[in-house]
């Protein structure tokens, strides 16, 4: 048993291999049926062959991984469901599943690297979350390119959509072909701003921190005067962590070295235009001076490099930290719990202290959440486009009275009453179900900007109207529209990640190397077991072991998408 | 696969083969080395300790004269077995903290300085061997026990005719009977010399500690699984499957010629 999971994840993916060989080779070559159904349209396919609704329907063959939270009712399933009914009734699409399962431990992933390892009947459209699953898809061949498709058949309210960053592609792309639809979603959802207790801020009689330096005083205050009585030794008064990454979804330090210009474990754009690794550049070796001196401060936690993302969040919650980093949606989670630890605790958004020279930096998000692909086989790809026009024009957005106003299905994910009024998700007959994620891309469609546009407007004492609206009303945190217009406020100051290639060839066999030496050098800086100059001598290596290659291999690839 | 730069769309025809590169990938790396010898630290003397302290507790507990404590202490060593590493992971963290952790505050009692058991190298490694016995000791116990029942209770009779003390029957009589037990429970231990629990480490460890409690299983983690390298994951099984597999060749002669037991 202590073998490890390794080893016999590995073996089962060799025996599947082989049974999936042995599997493959006896199935049948493919299903010929509905050649038939499609011959009528035939007719119109030179010029236009695209259509709101097909007639008689067509079918489209698609395969799905079950989020394992997702329930069903009405004896339904994700082959048979009211989404696969509405596009049928709607689209006249008929969608049909080659094969399902429920995802977890990365399932779907597996049943989608051994179907295409046994040479298995790859689906018409499929839409991948894991990252390195869809390069290797691409890879195979056995996907065509979209470009032509989506610039000829996606609706205008799609096209701006995904217009808001040209880069959603750029992981996409191979020799300026586009091989796959990036599937949009929120922006912001991972841009930091800093959670400060404001009541902490108010007994003090303080401001909030605006730059590094006042954010020092403040801290300082909290652990020694503090307002609620803690022993300093009680108090953190910025609690971060940083066991996996510098850089992750919550309560890292990496806005620390966007004070010095940098954003670390990364791949931003340098002064001469070029990427460079964030880690690696002269501003990380002072922000990593400044944590030591935080840490030796008692700023920031004892065992912050022992501290993942969660573990970080609990003092916060328990009213014993005075600041957490965070993206903009903590206000619901998990910082509305502090309070049934402190009564009077108030967490209030702030934004991003700048540095000595004004700077200031956080690490941005990507428009994305994985990719549409589309078999080269397929024989009415536009039926895509039919599909997600639908879902951009009247989901992505509702507006008041529309469609999908009130949700997307009735009697699934909302229920009205006799009285036309619109049910607590508790009261829907037959009990809540998720029914968005039935939709054959995840999560329907989202614009990027819509949901912190609709957060905006609240923050600016608009009333909620629209669903988005009605949505961040009722069911985030109290502050997070504050938090959303702290964050927009501050947009210049995002940095995102701008290498989303494929992995190049020396990151394969030295990228794993290089980010040990890194966490290693740096939290032995932190730790003071270092000198901060040893900064110096992990460069040099990093540079050594590959890292300049990389950087290298890096460039190459952003000359291409540039 | 192995042998090759294995790629899952092309199969185990379609892949290129690459002869030795693998394997070379994983001697070759700047700290291959380092890795291979944590991994030989932790595993040998988890297994010294893993066959030790169950032996000698077997011993202790087999004197007791009230069943029911016996059966009681038994069970209770015996439980964390049933607990998972993600579990302990988490619970350790918090009592080994040095900021108000329950066992540097016992420590500060006596008036020892706060250790940093789970940040510093060479504590690092002395914390994962200790809670691994911990955790485990309580499984080998049962099988010594089992031993111990086996023992010919005439043999006693006899020795206490003789007027041998407690002591001494423990001595001529106890110990030697279960050395043959204790051989091959070791001889199938040494073929896990390159396992130093991945599940322990990989939730225990950080980048303090990397120098110190990196090893192999995690490092072919974060390379083959992570990255996709599925070649060179392989390679790395195949290599320990080898070293164990040689391993246990040499205990199982060994174990032969001392306790003269033999399974074939």
């Amino acid at each position: 048993m202590r073998t490890g999971s390794k080893k016999s994840l590995l073996l089962s993916i060799c025996m599947m291999t082989v049974v999936g060989i042995v599997a493959g080779c006896s199935g049948s070559s493919g299903n010929k049926e509905n050649a038939q159904g499609t011959a009528p349209i035939e007719t119109t396919t030179s010029e236009n062959a695209y259509k709101d609704k097909y007639d008689p329907p067509i079918s489209i063959t698609t395969v799905w991984g079950v989020d394992p939270e997702l329930r069903f009712k009405n004896n339904e399933t994700i082959e048979k469901n009211v989404a696969t009914q509405w596009a049928k009734d709607t689209l006249g699409i008929e969608l049909k599943s080659l094969w399902s399962v429920t995802d977890t431990n990365n399932a779907f992933a597996t049943k989608m690297r051994l179907a295409m390892s046994s040479g298995q009947e790859m689906p018409d459209v499929v839409t991948i979350g894991d990252e390195q699953l869809a390069q290797d898809l691409i890879d195979s061949g056995l996907f065509r390119e979209v470009g032509s498709l989506f610039d000829q058949y996606a609706s205008d309210t799609w096209k701006k959509a995904v217009e808001l960053d040209n880069h959603v592609w750029d992981p996409y792309l191979r020799d300026g072909k586009k091989m796959g639809i990036p599937v949009l979603d929120y922006a912001y959802n991972h841009d930091y701003l800093l959670w400060i207790r404001q009541d902490w801020l108010d007994k003090l009689g303080l401001e909030a921190p605006k730059t590094l330096a006042e954010l020092e005083i403040v801290m300082d205050a909290f652990k020694n005067k503090n307002p609620d009585g803690l022993a300093p030794s009680e108090v953190i008064p910025l609690s971060i962590g940083f066991k996996n990454k510098m850089n992750t979804w919550m309560a890292d330090p990496s806005w620390i070295f966007g004070a010095y210009g940098t954003i670390p474990q990364q791949w931003n754009v340098g002064a001469d235009g070029k990427l460079e690794y964030g880690s690696t550049q002269a501003g990380s070796k002072q922000a990593l001076e400044k944590l030591k001196e935080w840490f030796t401060k008692g700023y920031i936690p004892k065992e912050a490099a022992l501290w993942d993302e969660n573990k970080a969040a609990d003092p916060a919650v328990a009213g014993k930290a005075g600041i957490l980093p965070g993206p903009y949606w903590m206000s619901g989670w998990p910082l509305v719990d502090t309070v049934k630890n402190v009564k009077d605790a108030v967490w209030k958004p702030i934004a991003i202290p700048t540095g000595a020279d004004g700077k200031a930096g956080r690490h941005g998000t990507k428009y994305t959440n994985g990719v549409v692909l589309i078999n080269k086989k397929m024989k009415n790809p536009e039926a895509v486009f039919t599909y997600q026009n639908y879902m951009f024009n009247n989901l992505a957005d509702p507006q008041v009275g529309s469609e999908f106003d009130n949700g997307v299905f009735k009697g699934y994910d909302y229920d009205i009453d006799a009285s036309g009024k619109v049910l607590h998700l508790d009261d829907i007959p037959g009990g809540y179900v998720n029914s968005i994620r039935y939709l054959l891309v995840r999560d329907g469609a989202r614009i990027p900007d819509a949901q912190m546009k609709a957060l905006l407007n609240l923050a600016n004492g608009g009333e909620a109207k629209t669903k988005l609206e009605l949505e961040a009303k009722n069911n985030y945190g109290t502050e997070t529209p504050a938090a959303a217009k702290v964050i927009l406020e501050q947009d210049s100051i995002s940095m995102k990640n701008m290498f989303t290639g494929p992995t190049t060839k020396t990151m394969k066999s030295k990228m794993d190397y290089l980010n040990k030496i890194e966490s290693q050098a740096f939290n032995e800086i932190i730790y003071g077991e270092k000198p901060v100059d040893s900064f110096d001598k992990f460069v040099e290596t990093w540079k050594a072991s590959g890292g300049d290659a990389i950087t290298q291999e890096v460039n190459e690839w952003y000359d291409t998408v540039k | 696969m192995a042998f090759q730069n294995y790629k899952p769309w092309l199969g185990l025809t379609g892949s290129e083969w690459v002869g030795l590169d693998n394997f070379r990938y994983l001697f070759e790396r700047e700290d291959s080395l380092q890795v291979i010898w944590n991994t030989l630290i932790i595993a040998v003397f988890k297994l010294m300790f893993n066959l030790g302290v169950p032996f000698v507790f077997s011993i202790l507990l087999n004197e007791l004269r009230k069943m029911v404590f016996k059966r009681f202490v038994q069970t209770l060593v015996y439980l964390p077995h049933f607990l998972s590493w993600v579990i302990l992971g988490g619970i350790l963290i918090d009592i080994l903290s040095t900021d108000g952790g329950i066992v540097n505050r016992a420590l500060g009692v006596v008036g020892i300085e706060p250790i940093f058991f789970l940040g510093n190298g060479d504590w690092f490694r002395f914390t994962v061997v200790v809670s691994d016995i911990w955790k485990e000791f309580g499984f080998g116990t049962v099988v010594f026990l089992a031993a111990l029942a086996n023992i010919n209770p005439t043999l006693y009779e006899a020795a206490e005719v003789d007027g041998a003390s407690r002591f001494k029957q423990t001595l001529h009589i106890t110990i030697p009977s279960i050395i043959p037990i204790a051989i091959v429970v070791g001889t199938l231990a040494l073929g896990n010399v390159l396992n130093a629990g991945f599940d322990q480490i990989f939730n225990l460890y950080n980048s303090l500690v990397y120098e110190k409690g990196d090893i192999i299983d995690t490092f072919v983690y974060r390379t083959a699984i992570l990255n996709g390298e599925m070649g060179f994951g392989t390679a790395v099984g195949l290599f320990k499957s080898v070293i164990s597999m040689i391993l246990i060749l040499i205990s199982y002669r060994l174990a032969y010629k001392w306790a003269n037991y033999r399974i074939f």
